[in-house]
C-alpha cells in the first residue's frame, strides 16, 4: 500500500499490537491484574470491539487497529459491576481515553493504585461511519483525531508503541464551534432544536459515558418524572441540556456520545462548547491529572458570586 | 409482466399523495435517509438503507393514546380513535423490513389486539423493493430471507438494468393499487440488476434454538455481553423489536397518555416496583434479547424476531455483532 501523507502507515498499529500483547501477557501471569480491558478484532473488516481478557493466553487477540475506537473506561465505573468483580484490572487507554480515568479517579469511583494503565501510541481513528476497509486518512479519520494533543498519553504506568511525526489533518470541531458562536441565540437554538428533535431516546450517548454512572439517572425517574420520557420536542429538549449541564466540567471530551449517536447528533461541539465555558469562568480544564473536585462541584470563597442578585 | 420507470414511480408517490394517502419511503433526511412521510414523489432515495426500520410505520416511535383535561366539572378524557388513521402506502421497503411486518402482527393480535398496530398495518400497503445494495452486516440470506424475498409486500418492485423496476402483484391489496394506477405500469421485461449479496453463510436455525433452549445459563453470555453497554439502539433500530412503554406525562391540568419504543438492554427495563430488578446486569438483559428474537418467539408463534437487516450491528456502540453470536452458537 502506498502511504501518502495524509494517510497512517497500517505498520504503527501492528508494532502497537505485537507490543500490547506482550504487555498484557506479562501483567496477566505475574498478577498484576485479573484481567486486561482492551480491544479485539470484529467479524466485520476493519471492525474491533472491547475485550475483557483474563487469561495470559487470551492476550493473543488483542489488537490496536485504527477501529479501536472505544474508550475502555467505561469499564471500571461502578455501571459495569460484573467487570469491577474481577478483580484488579489493567487498562488499555489512548491519550484522550485518559482524560476519563483521571476525571473518575478526581470523581472517587476509582482508586489510582486498583488500576494498572496500559497506555498506548495512537496516531488515531476511525470516524463512526468511515469505511474501515480504507486505511487511516483524511476521509476516514475520526473528527476528535484531527484535533488531538494527546497521542501519546503519559503519567501512565506503561506506554506501548511509538510514533513517528503524524500527518497534519484538517480541523473540523473548531471550525464548526466557532460558526456555531457566530450564531444569534435564536438561530443557535434553531440548530439544537433541530437536532435535538431527531433524538429517538435510545441513550446510547448516556450509556457510553464513562461519567454518566449514576445508578438512578433523573431522566428514568417517573414518580415523580422530572423529564419526559418520551422522543417527542419538550422531553428532548429537557434531557439534553440536564446531559449538558450534569457533564460540564466532567466530560472528557472523548467524543464516544456523538460517535456512538445513531441519530448523528453532533454532542460534542455541545460538549466542546459547555468546557470552553468552564475554561473561561473557573479557569478549569478536565485535565489529564486526578482533579480534587470539579468546579461545579466544590465551593471557594473567591467562587465568582456576581450572580446571585 | 408489469414494469414501471423510475419516472413513473414518483408519479406514482404524487398520484397517491393526491388521493388522499399517506406516502412513507426512504427520504434523506440530513446525514442520513430515513422512512419518512413524503410530499412527492422527488423525495424518494432509494439508495441507501435507511437509518431506522420501516416498523414505525406501524409501531411510531411516539404515539399518544389518550389526552386528559381537567374542566370546571369533570376531567375530560380525549380518547384517540384509531378509526381515523390515514389509509398509507409504504413505498420502498427492503426486505429486510418488510419480512418483520407479519412477524409482528403475531405478537400483536394475540391475547391482546393492539388496535392501534392492527388499524395501522390494516391501513397500509407495502411495496417491497428487492435489495441491490448490502453490506458485511447483512444476513438476510442466513435468517432464510434473501434480497429478493417478497415476504410480507403487496407489490413487489425489483430494480432492472436500465433503471426500470418489475412490479410483482403479491396480495389482493398490491393487485388493487396496480389497478387504481394502471396508467404509470407497462407490459414488459428486463434484465434484474445484480442482487445484494449478504455476507454471513447458511446458519442452522433450528440447532441455534435448540442450544438456547438448554443453555439459559451459560459462560457464552458473560463473554459476549459484559461489554454491552446497555443502550436501546439495537432495538430501536431493529424492524422486529417491539417492546414499548406507556407513559402519562403532563401536570393535573391537563396531559397525554403516550406509548414509546422501550428496549430489554435498557436497565430499568425489568426493575419491579417492589425495587428488585430480576435481570439485574447486563449479560442477562443481552441473553433475553437473543432468547427473544430466537428461542421464545419461535416456540411461541413459530417465527424470528430477525430478518437479518444488520442494523444492530452497523448501530451497537461496542461493536457486538448478533451474527457473530449466532455464528458461534451454530458452531458449538
Ligand atoms: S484523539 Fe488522539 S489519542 Fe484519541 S483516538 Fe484520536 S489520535 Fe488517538
Ligand atoms: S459526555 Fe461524551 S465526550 Fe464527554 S466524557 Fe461523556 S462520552 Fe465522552
Ligand atoms: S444517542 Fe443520540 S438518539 Fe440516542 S439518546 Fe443520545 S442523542 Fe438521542
Ligand atoms: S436483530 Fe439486528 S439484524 Fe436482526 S432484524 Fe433486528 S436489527 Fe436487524
Ligand atoms: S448490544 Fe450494543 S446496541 Fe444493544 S444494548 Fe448492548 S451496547 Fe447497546
Amino acid at each position: 500500500m502506498t502511504t501518502t501523507a495524509h494517510t497512517i502507515d497500517p505498520a504503527l498499529y501492528a508494532a502497537a499490537t505485537a507490543a500490547l500483547r506482550q504487555e498484557a501477557r506479562t501483567v496477566l501471569e505475574n498478577g498484576t491484574a485479573a484481567a486486561v480491558i482492551g480491544w479485539q478484532a470484529g467479524r466485520r473488516a476493519g471492525s474491533a470491539l472491547p475485550a475483557i481478557v483474563t487469561d495470559p493466553a487470551g492476550a493473543e487477540q488483542l489488537i490496536f487497529a485504527p477501529g479501536c475506537v472505544n474508550n475502555l473506561a467505561l469499564y471500571l465505573t461502578k455501571a459495569k459491576k460484573e467487570v469491577r468483580g474481577k478483580g484488579r484490572l489493567a487498562i488499555v487507554v489512548k491519550g484522550c481515553d485518559l482524560r476519563a480515568l483521571a476525571g473518575l479517579i478526581g470523581e472517587n469511583q476509582l482508586n489510582r493504585a486498583d488500576i494498572y494503565i496500559i497506555g498506548i501510541a495512537c496516531p488515531g481513528v476511525y470516524g463512526a461511519h468511515a469505511d474501515r476497509r480504507l486505511p487511516l486518512a483524511e476521509e476516514t479519520v475520526a473528527p476528535k483525531c484531527r484535533e488531538c494533543t494527546v497521542h501519546t498519553p503519559t503519567g501512565v504506568d506503561v506506554t506501548v508503541g511509538t510514533l513517528p511525526d503524524l500527518p497534519a489533518f484538517t480541523p473540523r470541531e473548531a471550525a464548526e464551534l466557532a460558526r456555531l458562536e457566530a450564531m444569534t441565540p435564536a438561530e443557535r437554538w434553531r440548530f439544537w432544536k433541530e437536532h435535538f428533535s431527531r433524538c429517538i431516546r435510545c441513550y446510547a450517548c448516556r450509556q457510553v459515558c464513562p461519567f454518566c454512572y449514576c445508578e438512578q439517572c433523573l431522566c428514568d425517574r417517573n414518580r415523580p418524572q422530572a423529564v419526559e420520557t418520551t422522543p417527542r420536542p419538550a422531553g428532548n429538549m429537557a434531557w439534553h441540556i440536564v446531559r449538558a449541564m450534569h457533564l460540564a466540567g466532567r466530560c472528557a471530551g472523548c467524543a464516544e456520545c456523538e460517535r456512538v449517536c445513531p441519530m448523528d447528533i453532533p454532542l460534542n461541539l455541545l460538549n466542546r462548547k459547555m468546557a470552553k465555558e468552564l475554561k473561561a469562568l473557573y479557569g478549569f480544564e478536565a485535565g489529564l491529572e486526578p482533579q480534587e473536585k470539579g468546579p461545579l462541584t466544590s465551593y471557594r470563597e473567591d467562587d465568582d458570586q456576581s450572580f446571585i442578585k | 409482466m408489469k414494469t414501471i420507470t423510475e419516472q413513473n414511480l414518483r408519479a406514482l408517490v404524487d398520484a397517491l399523495i393526491s388521493d388522499g394517502k399517506r406516502v412513507v419511503g426512504p427520504r434523506v433526511a440530513g446525514t442520513m435517509t430515513l422512512y419518512e412521510p413524503l410530499t412527492g414523489g422527488a423525495e424518494l432515495a432509494l439508495g441507501e438503507l435507511p437509518r431506522r426500520s420501516a416498523k414505525e410505520t406501524f409501531l411510531p416511535l411516539c404515539e399518544t393514546i389518550l389526552t386528559y383535561e381537567q374542566g370546571k366539572e369533570a376531567v375530560h378524557l380525549g380518547d384517540v380513535d384509531p378509526v381515523r388513521l390515514p389509509e398509507t402506502v409504504l413505498i420502498g421497503a427492503r426486505p429486510c423490513d418488510v419480512a418483520a411486518a407479519p412477524v409482528l402482527d403475531a405478537v400483536f393480535s394475540w391475547d391482546y389486539r393492539d388496535e392501534f398496530f392492527l388499524e395501522r398495518r390494516r391501513k397500509t400497503t407495502i411495496i417491497g423493493l428487492a435489495c441491490t445494495g448490502g453490506d458485511d452486516a447483512c444476513f438476510c440470506t442466513a435468517m432464510g430471507l434473501s434480497p429478493a424475498d417478497s415476504t410480507g409486500s403487496d407489490l413487489f418492485l425489483t430494480p432492472l438494468k436500465g433503471g426500470s423496476f418489475r412490479c410483482d402483484a403479491i396480495t389482493d391489496k398490491g393487485t388493487a393499487l396496480l389497478a387504481a394506477h394502471a396508467g404509470l405500469f407497462a407490459d414488459g421485461t428486463g434484465e434484474p440488476l445484480p442482487l445484494a449479496e449478504p455476507a454471513l453463510g447458511a446458519l442452522d436455525l433450528e440447532k441455534i434454538r435448540a442450544w438456547l433452549d438448554g443453555h439459559f445459563e451459560d459462560p457464552l453470555w458473560e463473554e459476549i455481553a459484559a461489554r454491552c453497554a446497555g443502550c436501546g439502539a439495537c432495538a430501536f433500530l431493529c424492524p422486529a423489536c417491539h417492546c414499548f412503554d406507556i407513559v402519562d406525562e403532563g401536570g393535573t391540568a391537563k396531559g397525554a397518555r403516550r406509548k414509546s419504543w422501550d428496549a430489554c438492554g435498557f436497565g430499568k427495563f425489568t426493575n419491579h416496583a417492589s425495587g428488585h430488578n430480576p435481570r439485574d446486569v447486563q449479560p442477562q438483559r443481552y441473553r433475553n434479547r437473543i432468547m427473544h428474537k430466537f428461542k421464545y418467539y419461535v416456540d411461541k408463534f413459530d417465527q424470528r424476531l430477525c430478518t437479518g437487516c444488520g442494523r444492530c450491528i452497523r448501530a451497537c456502540p461496542v461493536g457486538i455483532d448478533i451474527a457473530a453470536v449466532l455464528e458461534e452458537i451454530n458452531d458449538k
